[in-house]
């Protein structure tokens, strides 16, 4: 052997060896037993009045209780009431029974006066309070352990709107010198955990000795806030983190963690799906002002092919404005694609004889899948009906698309929506509902803001109606209601988001509850 | 200068499409709401009044308040600077130390081997996509051999030590080794990748104006003198040819911002490049306008100070 070999052979051992040795060396020691939860984003307050986020909600799920919660599969359950609520005979008023066994986290009792302060503090300073606003004309605390809802008309949806994370009661003692600002920094609720320590990228919870409920299954949770995929990615991947919750990462990544899974090297779950994609359609101006356009468009839409190119089939295709996880929405009244159809009803509108419908559809440049989606449509489109349709797209930023869509400034446009809370409600009038209109046309109200200008005569009376109605009757209503949609094709329901989130194979699978959010006490060793 | 820089943000900002109030409601929050928070936060003003609010309060040190929670813009700039300027300074350093020495060692045979790889160094860091260079960097060292934190400014076990923000300071000056050694741990990857991007700049520097200094008459007449090679280099020619370099440093702090942004994005790096990226996303206007002049600020003063550290330097410069 050469020097120069030996040499060469010397060296690669010596790196190998230094390589191996740095490799255990330079691992992170676990130095505490807590859990590490990864997720996206900065936590920029934790002042429920502010909660908008699916992140900061995720962590005052943890830090505190709601009046009522929704179940694994979607019912309602009382957490800090003491039972379900009690409707009045004219259905104007709710009242709700409270635990008396609850203490926040300064030790001062929860009871009605400190629920009322919560709500009330909600509907003075609550970034989304215009929610509760339109339904609540007064709080009352009839008892000490009673509080009383006066609604201004009756509303079935109010029930799913105490579910909701933004409506967590806070401490009025520690809240004091609060009551009319935020806090953004600290958090005293009755929930299983206390705050220990908050900075925008990482909060600490504790398990509170003194919770009412179950205790939570672990010591106490690290939250970690990381800013891309990647490294949200790698941070499980190297074992740096324990669990990730997150919608945010990329659908190859996504796709690589649920192959990890089915190879039993990680722990997934899927929680239900509530957020919706779909195309919006300017039905005030020509050509998509015609229903007959509208309804070809919906039977070209190939959702099967666009769910599989885009997420690699990670992403249900959906035929309607409600999502399937709640109730209502397991119906399917949008076109299914079929070519014949659509072929069909262009035909009948004047194309394919020479004539190209041209369809300039925008997509946001800052979400991925949205261009994704926007090629592959438009290259499905190529394909399947080149005669009759022409697809040009344009890319513009989120921010501007929601500044600028109420102005009529896109004919077709992919948009996506999550419901501030699990109910159809929060779907339908937000997309269709309109107060002023003048035929199929919507003047004033939510079906302008959202960029459609769409309305049908009887529709928003029968949106009205569905939240005076409860049980079956309340079901019907809203399926019409989505059914009436689906016939006049405003929107183009595409697919809904499942959230999922991955353990270490040492921990139990992390549990969904019904609005989406991780139950983060339940996570803990596997026995 | 500084005025300058914040009638401009403030124009820009205005300008630009996008509205804070869908950040704070959500896209389909009411008209209605819409419009009573835009009124609460003064939005609803004209531009002049908005624009003359901004400057005299400027003018008093008051940068306002973030739109999205209400936080101080001051209290947001304080939080996140030091974390900026821990891993601007320490990139600074190895850009500097592996760009000099990369840029001085082909100086014993130019156009050798080495001087070729200094020059393809130079030119390959610079041209390289910081935001891939930086994700190729997570992958391998973080991801793939597990060396390094992944993201992040200190480990999520420990508490960081309350103090200046400078955590590596602050660990020091505290006693607190396992924090010392959790905040380098997060430091090596995201100051390296900067470092190393940015050390091009420095190795290209170098290499011209010491490959200028050596055919200059000054070195001609050391040479003559009888003075060795080493003697000639180290006394004569690198002191000359590192003036320059020193300018291109302060240069560098102004490119240090916009290259820190792809990296604190990449890195999870809680600085102030992030908070301006989040910010601008959010459109929320106080804190675009209170970092961006934050940052103008110092990039002014480094100039200055680089100025008057060069007139101290070289006797040429006289103020």
């Amino acid at each position: 052997m050469t020097d120069r070999r030996r040499f060469s052979l010397q060296a690669s051992v010596l790196i190998g060896l230094a390589l191996a040795l740095s490799q255990s060396a330079c691992q992170p020691k676990r130095q505490s037993d807590r859990l590490t939860v990864a997720s996206a984003g900065r936590i920029g307050s934790l002042d429920p009045a502010l909660a908008s986020t699916t992140g900061v909600l995720q962590v005052l799920s943890a830090l505190g209780d709601t009046l009522y919660i929704r179940g694994t599969s979607g019912e309602l359950q009382p957490q800090l009431a003491a039972s379900m609520p009690v409707l009045g005979e004219d259905r104007l008023s709710l009242t709700i029974p409270l635990r008396r066994d609850v203490l926040f986290h300064d030790g001062s009792r929860f009871d009605a006066k400190a629920m009322a302060f919560s709500l009330n503090r909600f509907l003075r300073i609550g970034s989304q309070r215009y929610l509760l606003n339109n339904r609540i004309a007064a709080i009352e605390t009839p008892s000490p352990y009673e509080i009383r809802l006066r609604l201004k008309e009756p509303s079935s949806s109010i029930e799913s709107l105490l579910t909701s994370p933004y409506l967590t009661p806070v401490s009025p003692k520690a809240y004091a010198d609060h009551a009319d600002r935020f806090l953004n920094d600290r958090f005293v609720g009755t929930g299983p955990y206390i705050l220990n320590s908050f900075r925008n990228t990482q909060q600490r919870l504790l398990p509170f000795r003194h919770y009412w409920g179950k205790p939570p299954n672990n010591v106490g949770l690290d939250l970690i806030n990381l800013s891309n995929s990647t490294a949200l990615f790698g941070a499980l991947i190297s074992g740096e983190v324990d669990v990730l919750l997150s919608n945010s990462i990329d659908e190859n990544q996504k796709r690589a963690l649920s192959e990890r899974a089915d190879k039993a090297l990680l722990r997934e779950s899927k929680g239900p799906a509530m957020n919706i994609t779909f195309v919006t359609l300017r039905t005030n101006s020509p050509p998509l002002q015609r229903q007959t356009v509208r309804r070809a468009l919906a039977h070209s839409l190939d959702r099967r092919l666009i769910s599989a190119r885009v997420s690699y089939n990670q992403r249900e295709p959906l035929r309607s404005l409600i999502p399937p996880s709640l109730q209502g929405g397991k119906t399917e009244p949008w076109p299914t694609y079929n070519l014949a159809t659509a072929r069909q009803l262009y035909q009948e509108a004047g194309y394919c004889t020479g004539r190209r419908l041209q369809v300039p559809f925008t997509f946001r440049t800052n979400v991925p899948s949205d261009r994704l989606m926007a090629l592959t449509w438009q290259a499905q489109l190529k394909r399947d009906l080149p005669d009759c349709v022409q697809m040009t797209l344009n890319g513009v930023e989120s921010t501007t698309v929601y500044k600028q869509l109420s102005e009529g400034s896109f004919e077709a446009v992919i948009l996506d929506w999550g419901g501030s809370y699990p109910d159809p409600e929060a779907y339908l009038t937000p997309l269709l509902s309109c107060k002023r209109s003048e035929g199929n046309i919507c003047k004033e109200g939510e079906a302008v803001d959202g960029g459609t200008f769409w309305t049908e005569p009887g529709l928003q009376a029968a949106l009205s109606r569905s939240d005076s109605l409860q049980g079956k009757a309340r079901l019907q209503e809203l399926r019409a209601v989505d059914a009436m949609a689906a016939k006049g094709a405003p929107y183009l329901p595409v697919w809904v988001v499942a959230p999922k989130a991955w353990a270490q194979l040492r921990l139990n699978p992390p549990i969904f509850n019904g609005n989406g959010l991780v139950d983060l006490a339940q996570l803990g060793e596997r026995r | 200068m500084l005025w300058l820089i914040a009638s401009l943000v403030f124009l820009l900002l205005r300008v630009a499409p996008g509205d804070p109030v869908d950040a704070v409601l959500g896209s389909r929050a009411p008209e209605a709401a819409k419009a009573a928070l835009r009124s609460s936060l003064g939005l609803d003003q004209s531009l002049w009044n908005q624009y003359f609010d901004f400057l005299s309060k400027l003018v008093h040190g008051d940068l306002g308040n973030a739109l999205i929670n209400n936080e101080s813009v001051r209290s947001i700039i304080s939080k996140t600077l030091p974390a900026s300027l821990e891993l601007g300074i320490t990139a600074l350093i190895i850009a500097a130390v592996l760009g000099l020495a990369v840029g001085f060692s082909g100086i014993a045979r130019p156009e050798g081997k080495l001087d070729f790889a200094g020059r393809f160094y130079g030119i390959g860091t610079y041209a390289l996509p910081p935001f891939w260079a930086a994700m190729l960097i997570q992958l391998v060292f973080a991801v793939m051999l597990g060396w390094l934190p992944v993201g992040g400014r200190f480990p999520p076990s420990l508490i960081p030590p309350e103090g200046s923000g400078f955590l590596i300071f602050d660990s020091v000056i505290s006693g607190n080794w396992a924090a010392l050694q959790g905040s380098v741990r997060h430091l090596v990857l995201p100051a390296c990748t900067l470092g190393l991007l940015l050390s091009g700049v420095f190795t290209n520097a170098l290499r011209l104006n010491l490959n200028r200094s050596l055919k200059s008459d000054y070195v001609e007449s050391a040479r003559s003198r009888g003075l060795s090679e080493v003697q000639v280099v180290l006394r004569h020619a690198l002191p000359n040819a590192l003036l320059p370099v020193l300018t291109i440093a302060g240069i560098t702090v102004a490119s240090l911002i916009g290259g820190a942004l792809l990296i604190e994005v990449t890195f999870s790096w809680p600085g102030i490049a992030m908070s301006l990226y989040e910010s601008i996303n959010q459109r929320d206007y106080p804190v675009v306008q209170g970092i961006v002049v934050a940052i103008a600020a110092l990039v002014v003063m480094v100039s200055v100070a680089v100025d008057l550290l060069v007139a101290v330097l070289d006797p040429r410069i006289r103020y």
